[in-house]
């Protein structure tokens, strides 16, 4: 995704903020978009999210910075010139007008003659499977056939890309999950850019080929969702992706005997990383599934007890309680047998951890304490 | 047990006496004199005092109908003149306040809260406060004695506008900005997205609009001098006035015949007077 320039990338923003009076809504977005990529912001709610897709839109203006669409500067564009499409959460479905009439509207906008606009309209429906409720009004629909008419009323007129402000936050799960899959398989046949806002991880990364994490405005990590899994940039996205969210323990780092040791109260935790060490303040982070639970004590355990056994499956999440307010998932497979009160000890892996400088960057041992700004992922 | 639900029926029984008598003493109040105007319309002159009075007259007289609907009187003028002037008021509010109200509720311009205060004050002031001004006004214009003396005042009443700006305000923002990226202009919005799910809104605005203009009497009786300009609340009112022996035959028929047109309108649009009336339209 870096490799892309303004000329070559669907929608590129450079140095983007908005302030709403005061407020610093969305702080220096940088980003370009790939034409074909499924690119999604994910973020909690209020993090600035949908306000970068309505600027890319032109529903709102952008105070700083410049936004690109197809290479060409969009910032003066009007909505209606912008050649992008969007998906509201609320589907924003005409109530007044049929399926068909609102299948067509884009199209009748833009002055296409009659027989292209029946035409188009009975290939979309064809492609999403709405051909019998083309004369339904969306009052008429089911939250899933009003979704698909959102979509069809997206791809109808084939924008440079398709803006989908948390499109299936309205479904149930089941409903949910099969639109997940229906909006990708869509995506592979039309092949066009797509910028997808949710605050939903497991969406983000059972879809996105690239994700860019937000929060309170400022991009914290971009980046495939494997990436941004395995190697969370810092502290607030290794939190807010993955479920448990990551353990984390602030300790200390120290130089050890072979790389770094890790002290938090009496406890040593040998790890595994390169480059000379400070001696400085820092966060441990381990998933839950790198940990391991393990009878023994001594370097690189951490003891406790069984607060809370959660069977999920083919696996069970298990809480160790460490200390007052110090609590770590462990996820071990569901023939396992732990006990609710038993004294445990966590096994932290020398190789499978993060480490993160006081401030919650990703610490690296040759800078000591020195930030690196997040956003650089 | 069997005593207690006795004692209640009972009481029922009796609270609802008591509602039916209201009910009827009502309806002898407010159907009386309709009552007795429908039957005056049809009396002679002759007839009117007479006592015992004759309520139901044997032979009904249709002189009075007559001489209105015919040529020597300006009846039929001021139903037309009123026709006109109520109807265009309406068509005209409801587009203008439409406009205005898409325009405070949806477009963001500098000085939009400025201005709709402004508009609010507006709302509070009595109209007897401006008739006066309001006159001179109309004078200094020369528009005194023209239809447009009736048309145009009535237009700047900001009722409409608040009424439209809070019902257009409830409409999801996401609709516009749908409209907008289907590449909609602003007034494409407004005209084809906006107004058509605003329907019930406008039509309660024509419908009290319209019931306004009608009704209206201050303002016409000043504003238009002209005999042949004159609407059926002035001019029926003129009637009583202008003659020395006040014919009471031929102004209740001119009331009776005034009523005409609105009830008409009520039964076309009933289901927008009843059931809660305008809060039930507006709420769709």
């Amino acid at each position: 995704m870096k490799d892309h320039t303004v000329a070559d990338s669907a929608i590129s923003m450079v140095h983007v903020s908005k302030t709403y009076g005061d407020n610093l809504a969305v702080d220096d977005f940088t980003a370009a978009m790939a034409p074909g990529d499924f690119v999604v912001l994910l973020g909690p709610s209020g993090c600035g999210k949908s306000t970068v897709l309505k600027m890319i839109a032109g529903l709102e203006d952008v105070t700083e910075g410049e936004v690109y669409i197809a290479g060409e500067l969009a910032n003066y564009i009007l909505p209606k010139n912008r050649d992008v499409a969007m998906v509201f959460q609320n589907y924003a479905l005409y109530p007044h007008m049929p399926v068909s009439r609102n299948l067509a509207f884009p199209l009748k906008m833009r002055g296409v003659d009659r027989d292209s606009i029946r035409g188009r309209v009975e290939e979309v429906a064809a492609l999403l499977e709405l051909s019998s409720l083309l004369e339904r009004f969306p009052d008429e629909l089911s939250g899933g056939e009003r979704q698909r008419v959102a979509l069809g009323r997206a791809i109808i007129r084939d924008p440079v890309a398709f803006l989908m402000d948390e499109p299936l936050s309205n479904l149930d799960a089941l409903l949910r999950f099969q639109m997940r899959d229906e909006l990708l398989k869509l995506h592979k046949r039309v092949g066009k850019t797509t910028i997808y806002v949710t605050h939903d991880q497991i969406e983000a990364m059972a879809m996105a080929d690239t994700v860019i994490v937000l929060k309170d405005g400022r991009i914290q990590q971009v980046g495939s969702p494997q990436d941004v899994y395995d190697r969370p940039a810092n502290t607030f996205v290794a939190t807010f992706i993955g479920s448990p969210p990551m353990n984390l323990l602030h300790g200390r780092t120290e130089a050890g005997r072979d790389g770094l040791m890790f002290t938090w109260k009496d406890h040593r935790i040998p790890l595994d990383h390169e480059g000379a060490a400070v001696a400085t303040d820092s966060i441990l982070g381990v998933r839950a599934e790198d940990a391991e639970l393990t009878q023994d004590s001594g370097d690189g355990v951490l003891r406790g007890v069984v607060g809370l056994v959660e069977p999920v499956g083919a696996d069970k999440f298990v809480r160790v309680e460490i200390d007052d307010d110090v609590y770590w998932y462990v996820r071990v497979s569901s023939v396992t047998r732990v006990r609710e009160g038993e004294a445990i000890g966590v096994r932290i892996p020398a190789d499978r951890h993060h480490l993160y400088d006081r401030e919650g960057s990703l610490y690296r041992p040759e800078q000591g304490a020195d930030r690196t700004t997040p956003g650089e992922g | 047990m069997t005593a207690r639900r006795l004692t209640f029926k009972k009481g029922r029984l009796a609270s609802g006496t008591t509602a039916y008598v209201i009910l009827i003493v009502a309806s002898i109040l407010m159907v009386g004199p309709l009552f007795y105007i429908v039957s005056t319309s049809i009396k002679k002159t002759t007839q009117l005092f007479a006592y015992p009075p004759d309520w139901i007259p044997r032979i009904p007289f249709w002189g009075n109908y007559s001489f209105l609907l015919g040529s020597e009187s300006l009846f039929l003028r001021w139903t037309i003149n009123t026709m006109i002037v109520a109807g265009v008021v309406t068509i005209l509010k409801v587009i203008i306040d439409s406009m205005a109200g898409y325009a405070f509720a949806k477009i963001d311009f500098p000085g939009r809260r400025v201005l709709f205060i402004l508009i609010l004050a507006v709302v509070m002031v009595p109209t007897s406060a401006v008739i006066i001004p309001l006159f001179l006004l109309v004078r200094g214009m020369g528009l005194l004695d023209t239809y447009w003396a009736l048309i145009l005042p009535p237009l700047a009443n900001p009722v409409g506008v608040f009424l439209m700006r809070n019902y257009i305000q409830s409409l999801p923002r996401d609709l516009e900005n749908s409209a907008r990226l289907d590449g909609c202009s602003e007034f494409s919005v407004y005209f084809r997205i906006i107004l058509p799910l605003v329907k019930p809104g406008l039509v309660v605005l024509g419908i009290l609009t319209f019931l306004a203009q009608y009704t209206a009497f201050l303002w016409p009786l000043l504003a238009v001098q002209d005999e042949t300009l004159q609407v059926l609340t002035t001019g029926v009112a003129e009637m009583k006035a202008s003659i020395f022996t006040i014919d009471w035959g031929i102004v209740s028929a001119a009331s009776v015949l005034s009523m005409v047109p609105i009830t008409i309108m009520f039964f076309m649009f009933q289901r927008y007077f009843s059931g809660g009336s305008i809060a039930g339209a507006l709420k769709q």
